[in-house]
Parts: structure tokens; sequence; C-alpha cells
């Protein structure tokens, strides 16, 4: 049994409290879940959706059938999700939301209660009773939520779809906790930003560390500035990243630049949403892949990882750290506004053991650019012994004074580009669903993983033989990567949620393979597993 | 040590005056060469770190600023000095400088200011003087000029100065005094550019640029002082304000973060139930 609801209804309404209060205590309670959010640029008005889907079994992406339940606390939810009601669902029209809103106001005084009123009719719904409730609750919330099962009674709704909780022990994360959780993990000690949706959170959570741990968060006047900060406080000696979207990135370019001619690693975010320009600030696309290939003038390796799930986020930031250091290079991780916003829970044990920045020290013979055999110089820090350390943004030479001496102008570009030999040969594999074997394979990238894994197994499910290849490093690809899955005698699907099949185009540019079917989306959603089954079926048939 | 002929900049460019001072003042200040850190920008001002031993970061144009702020937050044990040209710090920077300020963190800014650039040959630079002609305004520079001391004592910096190239001593002591203060300062230094400012001079800085006393504490009386420029130019400390507390920065590097640190994180943030 699964359960879907939408609520939907104008900025300032306090649909996202009700999906937040709904998914503490649906984690709390141990159920399966998943939550995502559909939501304008804007303050109050408009309309936002948010969308739980409660099951019995894991659950990582958006079903796409029909609404179990839909709550409308405006009357665009009428007209839009209504139509997507399943034949016995459960509808709660606006006016029975505005009654909820009466009641609320008539019994406790206050008309935010109305939220959690709501809550409590959804939880009565799949069949949880009030005492469970007041157990997983903050206490005041209590007699709301028994307000709301007791409409549930009054309206016939009590565990008319019930669901079990079968979920054991775990953690309930949104794609930008996970990626802040990688980071913090990964060592990384400061975060200089600006705020920029979808990134803002990783921020928020970020700055919420800061409070109790060794590290620091500065909002800076720009993203220039921004990532300036954080390339200082790595040359001062931690860990340290930046984070944001397109628009931000674009300024923070000269910044990726300067971290590639300095040799000085840094982790940058990229949440996606669509562009050009402003584009659609709150909605998710993969549409900045080129970009952040390209970013940044000049020459010089870089590694791109593009998590798909909480875990693999997690573990992903922590490496985008290690590798950073190691190859003293800027390292990215490229996520969307779906990823960022959407909440999973997660059932693996989560290690909690944070790598750290390891010191070398070094007498005053230390040069910072020292040419070695694999382009890899030995890294250290002012203040810490007598070296000193010097970084230019000019060619330099291996002091790192200004040269224009055109020899070793040759020698420093092969230095600098001598590590990604070293990057090939420490590449995160793709991940493998399904039938190794099958004819056919799904090609995809960061966070259209699950929403892919999952249709595969439903086609399985259904006889329909395919398998899926999910990248988490889109960047650099290796032929080593590919090998084991023969993808050159296979159909390719490859599954974007942009206009262009980037990620085919560089498929084809570094693998030499041919995507036969791009499969794209590009309206500012993410794809659901009904319709990129429906999708996916007409092209496997 | 670096020889002068290997310098980048023109000969008798004010530079070489303030690069024998500012080595003298590093020398003379109770502070370890090892601890300290020079940021800068580009232009030929930007090229000092590369003429004296410390530690630097030789950033991008307009940029020496937001270094500065990322090295003092991540290791406030460091001496940190944001060393660039008129262009650099008040042009392509110019945010940045406004918004420095506001961080109040105990940074040096030294600015080369030859209110011109010289790198790029000769064009105005936010410093110009209105109507002075170069190849980009033959008509004459339209814009007026800005006014570093007045905009640094506007946005709130406690200590703000204004020094010459051509007084060694006077110089090497505000810029000593500078590092000191415990806050955000500014010395903006007058440096002639002998190949393409043949409007100020050292004859011109000369015959204009008198010594103040002693620093100012009243901010609007400053504002005045700060505000004189033509007939006479004060040099000195124009303004400094012991009241402004500068920010108390954790030395995040000391630290290491721990297992508990991210089990903590873990409790709070992610709702684990064991």
């Amino acid at each position: 049994m699964e359960f879907n609801v939408v609520i939907g209804g104008e900025a300032g309404q306090g649909v996202f409290s009700v999906e937040l209060e709904l998914t503490e205590i649906l984690s709390k309670l141990n159920y399966y879940f998943f939550a995502t959010k559909n939501y304008m640029s804007r303050i109050r008005g408009g309309h936002n959706f948010h969308m739980v889907r409660i099951a019995e079994q894991p659950v990582h992406a958006l079903s796409g059938g029909k609404w179990d339940m839909v709550i409308a606390l405006d009357d665009e939810t009428v007209k839009r999700h209504k139509p997507n009601l399943h034949e016995k669902g459960i509808y709660l029209s606006r006016d029975l939301t505005k009654e909820i809103e009466k009641e609320a106001r008539e019994d406790f005084k206050d008309i935010k209660t109305a939220n959690t009123i709501l809550v409590g009719i959804v939880l009565t719904v799949i069949g949880v009773s009030p005492e469970k409730m007041a157990e997983a609750a903050e206490s005041a919330s209590a007699p709301y939520l028994k307000k709301g099962f007791d409409l549930a009674v009054r309206w016939k709704l009590a565990g008319t779809c019930p669901v079990s909780p079968r979920a054991g022990d775990h953690c309930k994360f949104d794609g930008n906790q996970a990626i802040t959780l990688g980071s913090l993990l990964g060592g990384c000690q400061f975060m200089a930003g600006y705020p920029m949706t979808p990134a803002t959170s990783i921020m928020h959570y970020f700055a919420e560390a800061a409070q109790e741990m060794p590290v620091h968060f500065e909002q800076a006047e720009d993203e220039i500035s921004a990532i300036n900060m954080a390339l200082g406080a790595s040359y001062a000696g931690v860990r340290s990243m930046a984070a944001t979207s397109g628009g931000g990135f674009a300024l923070m370019q000269e910044g990726v630049s300067l971290a590639g001619m300095t040799e000085t690693p840094i982790v940058i975010i990229v949440a996606q949403r669509p562009g050009p320009a402003t584009g659609l600030p709150t909605r998710t696309e993969q549409g900045d892949l080129n970009f952040v290939l390209h970013a940044g003038h000049g020459e010089f390796p870089r590694i791109i990882f593009a998590p798909g799930s909480i875990d693999e986020a997690i573990a992903l930031a922590q490496k985008s750290f290690e590798m950073a250091d190691r190859y003293q290079i800027p390292v990215f991780m490229i996520t969307d506004q779906y990823f960022a916003d959407s909440v999973h829970i997660i059932e693996d044990d989560i290690k909690t053991e944070a790598r750290r920045r390891e010191y070398s020290i070094f007498d005053n013979t230390y040069k910072r650019y020292r040419l070695t055999e694999n382009g890899v110089s030995p890294l250290t820090f002012p203040g810490l012994s007598d070296a000193l350390v010097k970084l230019d943004s000019d060619e330099h030479d291996e002091e790192g004074k200004i040269t224009e001496d055109l020899n070793l102008r040759i020698r420093m570009v092969d230095k600098r580009l001598k590590k990604f030999e070293l990057l090939r040969k420490d590449a995160v594999p793709p991940t493998l669903y399904g039938d190794a074997k099958a004819a056919s394979i799904i090609l995809c990238w960061g966070s259209n993983k699950l929403i892919v894994q999952e249709a595969v197994e439903k086609l399985t499910g259904e006889g329909i033989s395919t398998a899926a290849l999910h990248f988490g490093q889109v960047y650099p690809l290796t032929a080593e990567m590919i090998t084991p899955y023969g993808l050159e005698s296979k159909k390719l699907i490859c599954v974007e949620n942009n206009a262009r099949g980037q990620f085919a185009g560089l498929l084809k540019r570094e693998l030499g393979l041919n995507v036969n079917h791009p499969v794209l989306k590009y309206n500012g959603e993410c794809f659901t597993v009904e319709e990129l089954c429906q999708t996916l079926k007409s092209l496997l048939s | 040590m670096v020889q002068k002929t290997d310098m980048a900049w023109c000969p008798g460019c004010g530079n070489f005056s303030i690069r024998d001072v500012l080595e003298k003042a590093l020398q003379e200040l109770p502070i370890p060469v090892k601890n300290i850190v020079l940021t800068s920008g580009i232009g030929q001002a930007a090229k000092m770190p590369h003429y004296l031993d410390v530690n630097y970061f030789n950033g991008l144009h307009g940029r020496s600023l937001p270094l500065a702020v990322g090295i003092k937050l991540a290791r406030p044990d460091l001496t940190v000095i944001a060393y660039s040209g008129d262009g650099c710090n008040y042009g392509e920077g110019g945010n940045h400088f406004i918004h420095i300020i506001r961080k109040r963190l105990d940074i040096t800014i030294l600015t080369s200011n030859n209110q011109v650039y010289g790198l790029t040959k000769g064009q105005s630079s936010p410093t110009t003087d209105f109507s002075v002609k170069n190849d980009l305004a033959p008509k004459g520079n339209e814009n007026i000029p800005l006014n570093p001391v007045a905009l640094a004592i506007t946005m709130g910096a406690p200590f703000v100065a204004r020094g010459f190239a051509g007084e060694r001593e006077h110089l090497k002591e505000l810029i000593k005094e500078a590092i000191l203060f415990k806050g955000t300062a500014l010395v903006d230094i007058l440096q002639p550019c002998v190949t393409f400012n043949k409007v100020n001079t050292y004859q011109w800085y000369k015959e204009r640029a008198f010594k103040l006393e002693h620093p100012l504490t009243d901010r609007y009386e400053a504002l005045k002082m700060a505000d004189l420029w033509g007939d006479k130019i004060p040099i000195g400390v124009i303004y400094r304000d012991e009241g402004i507390t500068c920010r108390e920065v954790k030395n995040i590097c000391r630290e290491q973060l721990t297992e508990e640190d991210i089990a903590c994180q873990l409790d709070t943030r992610c709702v684990m139930m064991r």
C-alpha cells in the first residue's frame, strides 16, 4: 500500500509547514516516505504545492500516478491537481479547508493551528491513532492533531487508506542537508556564500553548524567575493567551499580559473535551476553541465560529481574535499532544485568520522610550485614553519614568482595538466541497476538516479528487461568506467532534465558513445516514475 | 632579495619608495615574517609582494580584499595586509572595499594611489581628477573622482590614513601604526606615476601635502579634513576611532572537526531514531 498526497496553496499560507510537520512525524513513527515541493519565486500569493508519498517500502521519487488525496488551500489547487485525483481519492476542497480554518479560530483562537489540524487529518487517513501522533509530535501540537483526528472521523476518512510503518532506524535528509553533512565529514571548515535558490539552505545548515563546531560561515557581498574568500581561507589552511546556482556561479568563474592557476583546493556546489539568466528561480533543471565543464578561462584539471541519492551526496561531498586537497584543484558538486529540496529517509548507518587536512612542515627552501613527477607539489600553509607560501595568478616559477619565461610556461602548463592522469585513475565508477544483459540501457546522471531506478524496477516487474547506469561522476569520464557494460552494442537511452542532451553530448565527446534516444524534460519539473515508464516503454518495445 | 632591475616598475616610480618603506616597516614590527601575509590584485602596484620576502596570495584584479577576508577569518593569528592600486582596490574591487569595512576585521589595506591606470597605459582610474585628459578621455575625464579616505570614514573604518611616497619616514610610521591597529585600517598612499600621470607629480604632491599633527577622533571633523583636496592635501592619520570594536574570530584552524561534532550534528538535524 502507498498513499500519495498533494497539498496546494499560496505562498505564505503555511503549506510548507504542513509538509515539514507531517514528514517530521512520519519519520518519528518509522514510515517510509518521500517528499518534494514545487514552489514559485515569491513570498506571498501564487501557487505552491507539496507532495508526500507514504509507503510500506522505501520510496525515493514521485510515483506520478493519481493522487490519493488532494488538499486545496487555494482555488488553483482545484484546477491544477483535482483532475489528477484518483476516482476514490479524498478531496479536501477549499470549502472544507476554510471550515478547518474556522474551527481552528473558534477552538484555538489561532488560524495557524489549521495547518497542524491538516497534518492530523492526513495521519488519521493512513491509520495513525491520536495517541501515536501525540507521542511523535511536539507536545504543543497534540490538541491540534487530535482535532484533525476528530474531523477525519466526523468526515468518515479515518483509516480509509491504511499504510503501515515499516522503516527501521533511519535519518531524514533533504539533499542540501546531505551535502552539508558530507562537507563537514570531508573536513570543510569554511564556507562563504551569497544566498541564491536552490543553494541557500546549504548556507543555512552550514551557518547553523558553525554555531557549535570549529567551522565558519561568511555571507559575502557577492559571489565574486564569496569564492575569493573561500580561496583565501583554503590558502590559509582550512578546507573550504562555496555554494551557488548558475547565475551566481557565472560570477564565480574567475575564481574557478584562479583556483586552477594557483592550484588552491576548493569545492564548489552548483545547485542548478532553469536558465538562462534568472530563468525559473525555484524550479529544477540539469542545464548547467556544459557550463560547469567549461567554467573558467584557460586550461586546468577539474572533477565534477553529480550525486543522485542522499548516501551518494554524503559520500561524494566528503570525497570532493579529499580530491580537492590531494590534487590541489577545484572540485564541483552539481545538483539541482529537485535534489536540494527533496526529503528522503535513509536507513544505512552514517559514519561520523571526519576527514582532515594534513599539514606538512617545510623549511625556508620550500617552493609552492615545485616541479614533481606527477605534477602535484607539496602543499603547506603560511605561518606553520619558516616556509613562505607564495601564490600567483600570473604564470609563475616554482617559488610562485611572476614569470614570462616561455619555456617555463610550458613546464608549468604540463605540470598542471599532468594531474588529469591521476584524476582518471581515481574516477568514481557509475552504478548499474537492473539486468546487465538487457539489450538496452538507460544512462542518467545526478538527481534522476532514483527515479530511473524505480522505473527500471517497475518495467522489470512488468516483464520488460532493461538496465540503468547512473553516473555520480560526470567528469572526467574514462573508458574504464564503462568497460564492464558493453555499451557500444546496446540501445542507449539518456534521461536528462535539459533541452539539448548535454550529458549525451559529453558521452559522445569523451567516450565516443552514441545515444540513440535522448529523453529530455525541461519544463522546470522533475520526472515522475509513471511518466518515465510510459516514455521508456515506447522506446523499448 | 630581488634586484631593482628585475622589478617591473618604471625608473622613478613611486612604488620603489613604497616598497623600501614597507620592507623596513615590516622589519621593524615585532611580528615574525612567517606570520605576515600580503594579498594583492592585478596592476603595477599589485606586483609588490613579489618584491618582498613574505607569504603572499597575488590574486585577480580587484580581489585582494576578499582574499584577505578569507585568510583572516580562517587564520586570525596571521597579520593580513591587502596591497593593491587604486584601480584594483577602488574600481574593480570597489564593492569589496565598501563591504570589507563593514566586516570589522583586523586587516590593513594599503593602496598605491597614482590616480591613473598604469599597466594598461594611462586611462582614467577611479581617483583621476575631473577633466584630466587621456587616450580614453580625450576631452578630459567626465567623472568626478572617488575619495577613498572620505568613503572609508563614511563606511565606519576606524583607522583611515593618507601617506605620500615622497615622505618615506612619515609613511613608514603610518604603515606600522596601521598594521598594529586592531581593526580595519586604510592607508591610501599618494604614489606619483612618472610615465602616465603628468599632472600629479612628486612636485605637485610635495607642494600640497601637509602633515597632520594628531589624528582626528571626531568623524565629522575627519570627513571635513578628508574632503580637502587641491591646494592643500592632508597626510597622516586622518581618522582614528578606538570605539569601533574589532570582530571576534574563532581560530577554526587550531581545531579539527571531531566525530562527536558530526554525531551531534546528526542527532540534532536528522532525527536519528536510535
